[in-house]
């Protein structure tokens, strides 16, 4: 199948007074209809970063290149009314924090009513109408339509967020950290969610989340960044049992869980985003470091079909 | 098996309530019947003796941070007692309260927020001396003598939490630093002072997994050389499983369930404790299962539920467990905003706020239609209803066009001795 989103040579580099930060930097990745696509690394990966330059809602000023093909269409030549417009009708985004994206002065009802007729020339009827179905199918009560933001729970507001996402049913749904500020029941319950949406409307989905169980259980692929370096690609079962990135072995190695006998961590910390380091990003960190490491930057090779990694010695993992 | 050595009792709560006055307009305030109070902690009780590491495990808004608060006397207790080192100190203040300060530390989440940006490190840890200083019997807080004695005690416990090279990261903002760095500096400042008893609040659920390991494993250190007692509040199980003695499960200000790690991961007893567990990811996607998850969220602190304030939600519910007149409503809102499953029951049983509720009752003034119709309506929905709550009823009846619901009030719920845990749960009773 074609893939719905492709990501070429991607770089992100955000203008600040200290120098560039170079946030992303030639990043490869795809995700074809209905699969869901772990984004995955430590704080300050360019995880959100990424995000933000699918939906084109990156700072002004930020210099981009690379290209972002989405049902073949280059996103990042787009005019903004266009982007405007593929907003929410194609792909929309769940925040973390979804008092970030509700208007605390308007009903819930107004927001979706905004948000469909933004997009589509209906009558407030059907608007409204399709608001209640959507809301109900995230089990919010028909009852609590006309209430306001503040009214709702952490959870509830989650899924009133999600509805309003999906109202339009876009085909790429970017779930930035989607769980992160919830309860550990009400985050499974929410995940669950998502997992049912995809299936039912064929939804892509990409999930960005430092979680890695949660990976575990929800994605189809994965894609592990450092430093702004697409370092590790590859089905979900490929990369937890067979991880060739040592960054990749690292991250799995130090996840806690119930089973946890012993405590792992990486070695020191992530590197400065302005002037990362030469060769491999990852080598003042790596326990395999050569001089090639620093010297060199390791190119993404395919090891297995489907399974990347850019580490000069990933043949040795496999 | 051998019981552990038990050291000196470190902390001690007996009965704390903690409840905080409900914020809200003057006119609404003098309408109120009641006080209006969120009762975030209501009747907890537990000790931690020395050199155990207390897990205190459950969701947000369930009471954890007030524990931990009012255990180190930065907020009254409405009632109850804290005994630290066997000393009564739910009343104490000024002079007393500030020497005691010493003795217990808190850290918070969010390193970034625990640290003044403008505070080079060094001066931020050591600040704790300074305050205490005239405690050291030091008058002349000014003097070099007690200037270089801050600074090499700050250079030490900068090692002792792995914050090195020291010397280099004196001098260092917090800007400088990684989170990990961050979540150290606060670590050695709250050391400085040698304190008996540490409360961590969610002290390492900001930090990356990569990093999150190696401030769990300086807290052991700190626990094995010094001997340093733990009140460790996390909602993460799996964190906890690793670093705790003993756990104690909370859920909506009480503590639900309580006893050795070790035995609550191998067969937890009460109904949340294993909710919570379930949800803990397995990072093996060959084993993904479907969960059987609590319905819901946390119920609102203010008005918490009747008898087992787990019951809405709890997989295992009984029909004794504390069924109440607005469980009805809340299943018929339910009921209603499903037009598949309500049909034209709106017509009759709607709209939702025409219901009252009040305890185990809940009522409807019928419409001048047929109050028998309503009635009617109310059993149908009844055997769609969970099965417990539709045995906790007691009668559906009449009385002139009102229909009333009566539920059978709880049975009392009491805290259990199961083997060495003690339960709050009716399967145990
Ligand atoms: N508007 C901005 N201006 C300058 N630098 C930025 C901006 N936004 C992000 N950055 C930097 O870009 C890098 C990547 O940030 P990004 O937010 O994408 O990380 P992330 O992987 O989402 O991290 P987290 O897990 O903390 O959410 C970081 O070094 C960050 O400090
Ligand atoms: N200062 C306060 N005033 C009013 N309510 C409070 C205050 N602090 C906490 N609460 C309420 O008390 C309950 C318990 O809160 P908290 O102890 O912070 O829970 P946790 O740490 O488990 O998340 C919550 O309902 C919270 O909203
Ligand atoms: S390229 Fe070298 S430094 Fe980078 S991950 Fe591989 S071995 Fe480590
Ligand atoms: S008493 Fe036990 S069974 Fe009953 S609701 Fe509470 S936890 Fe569930
Ligand atoms: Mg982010
Ligand atoms: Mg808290």
């Amino acid at each position: 199948m074609d893939p719905m989103l492709q990501v070429q040579d991607l770089s992100v580099h955000y203008k600040t007074r200290r120098g560039f930060v170079r946030a992303l930097e030639e990043l490869r990745l795809d995700a074809i209809q209905g699969e869901t696509v772990g984004v995955v690394g430590e704080t300050g990966s360019g995880k959100s970063t990424l995000g933000k330059a699918i939906l084109g809602i990156l700072p002004a000023g930020t210099q981009v290149d690379g290209k972002i093909l989405f049902r073949g269409r280059d996103l990042t030549q787009l005019s903004n009314q266009m982007y405007r417009r593929l907003r929410g009708e194609e792909i929309a985004l769940i925040f973390q924090d979804p008092m970030t994206r509700l208007n605390p002065l308007m009903t819930i009802m107004d927001h979706f009513v905004e948000e469909i007729r933004d997009h589509e020339s209906v009558s407030a009827d059907e608007a409204r109408r399709r608001a209640r179905e959507a809301l109900v199918s995230m089990g919010i009560h028909e009852s609590r339509i006309k209430n306001y933001p503040h009214e709702f729970s952490g959870g509830m507001r989650q899924r009133i967020m999600i509805a309003l996402a999906i109202v339009l049913k876009p085909s790429l749904l970017i779930a930035d950290e989607p769980t992160t500020s919830l309860d550990v029941i009400v985050e499974s319950q929410i995940l669950g969610i998502l997992q049912d949406l995809k299936r039912a409307y064929s939804m892509s989905l990409l999930l960005i989340t430092h979680n890695l169980g949660i990976v575990a259980e929800v994605c189809d692929r994965v894609a592990v960044l450092y430093a702004g370096k697409l370092v590790e690609l590859g089905p979900v079962r490929d990369i937890f049992r067979k991880p060739l990135h040592p960054y990749t072995q690292g991250l799995l190695s130090s996840i806690i869980h119930l089973e946890t006998k012993e405590l792992h961590s990486i070695e020191g910390s992530p590197p400065n985003m302005i002037a990362p380091p030469s060769g491999c990003r990852f080598h003042p960190r790596c326990p395999y470091a050569q001089s090639i490491c620093v010297e060199r930057l390791p190119p993404l090779v395919e090891f297995e079909p489907g399974h990347f990694a850019a580490c000069h010695f990933g043949d040795k993992f496999l | 098996m051998a019981q552990p050595e038990l050291g000196d009792e470190i902390l001690r709560l007996d009965n704390l309530n903690v409840h905080f006055p409900v914020k809200m307009p003057f006119v609404q305030r003098l309408l109120q019947r009641e006080k209006a109070v969120v009762h975030a902690v209501d009747g907890v009780s537990f000790s931690i003796h020395s050199g155990e590491i207390l897990g205190l495990v459950g969701e947000s808004g369930c009471g954890k941070t007030t524990v931990g608060k009012a255990s180190v006397r930065l907020l009254n207790p409405t009632s109850g007692r804290i005994f630290f080192a066997g000393q009564d100190i739910s009343k104490i203040g000024g002079r007393s309260l500030r020497t005691l300060r010493r003795k217990m530390q808190i850290i918070f989440q969010d390193p970034h927020a625990s640290l003044n940006p403008a505070m080079a490190i060094g001066r931020a840890i050591g600040h704790p001396l300074w305050i205490h200083g005239s405690e050291f019997g030091i008058q002349n807080l000014s003097s070099t003598v007690f200037r270089e004695r801050v600074q090499q005690r700050v250079l030490s416990t900068m090692r002792e939490v792995g914050l090195t090279p020291e010397e280099q990261l004196y001098d260092k903002f917090p800007g400088d630093l990684s989170g990990g760095q961050k979540q150290r500096a606060v670590i050695a400042r709250a050391l400085i002072l040698e304190p008996d008893l540490l409360v961590v609040d969610e002290g390492v659920s900001m930090l990356d997994m990569s990093i999150r390991a190696k401030v769990l494993e300086l807290m052991l250190d700190l626990k094995r050389q010094h001997g340093l007692t733990y009140l460790f509040i996390t909602h993460d199980l799996a964190t906890a499983k690793f670093i705790c003695d003993r756990l104690a499960i909370m859920y909506l200000g009480r503590i639900v369930e309580i006893g050795p790690a070790r035995d609550i991961y191998a067969d937890p007893k009460h109904p949340y404790t294993k909710a919570l567990l379930q949800v803990v990811p397995i990072p093996d996607p060959d084993k993904r299962k479907e969960k059987v998850l609590p319905r819901g969220e946390v119920p609102d602190a203010v008005h918490p539920p009747a008898g087992c304030r787990f019951h809405p939600r709890c997989p295992a519910v009984l029909p004794s467990c504390g069924w109440e007149g607005r469980d009805f409503v809340d299943f018929l809102d339910e009921h209603l905003s499903d037009p598949k499953r309500a049909g034209d029951d709106e017509l009759v049983l709607g709209p939702i706020e025409n219901w009252r509720t009040n305890g185990l009752v809940a009522s409807l003034e019928a419409k001048p239609l047929n109050i028998e119709e309503a009635v009617e309506r109310v059993k149908a929905v009844l055997a769609e209803a969970p099965i417990a709550m539709a045995q906790a009823i007691e009668s559906v009846s009449t009385h002139k066009r009102t229909v009333i619901i009566h539920f059978r009030p709880p049975n009392e719920l009491r805290q259990t001795q199961v083997g060495d845990r003690i339960v709050e749960c009716l399967l145990y009773q």
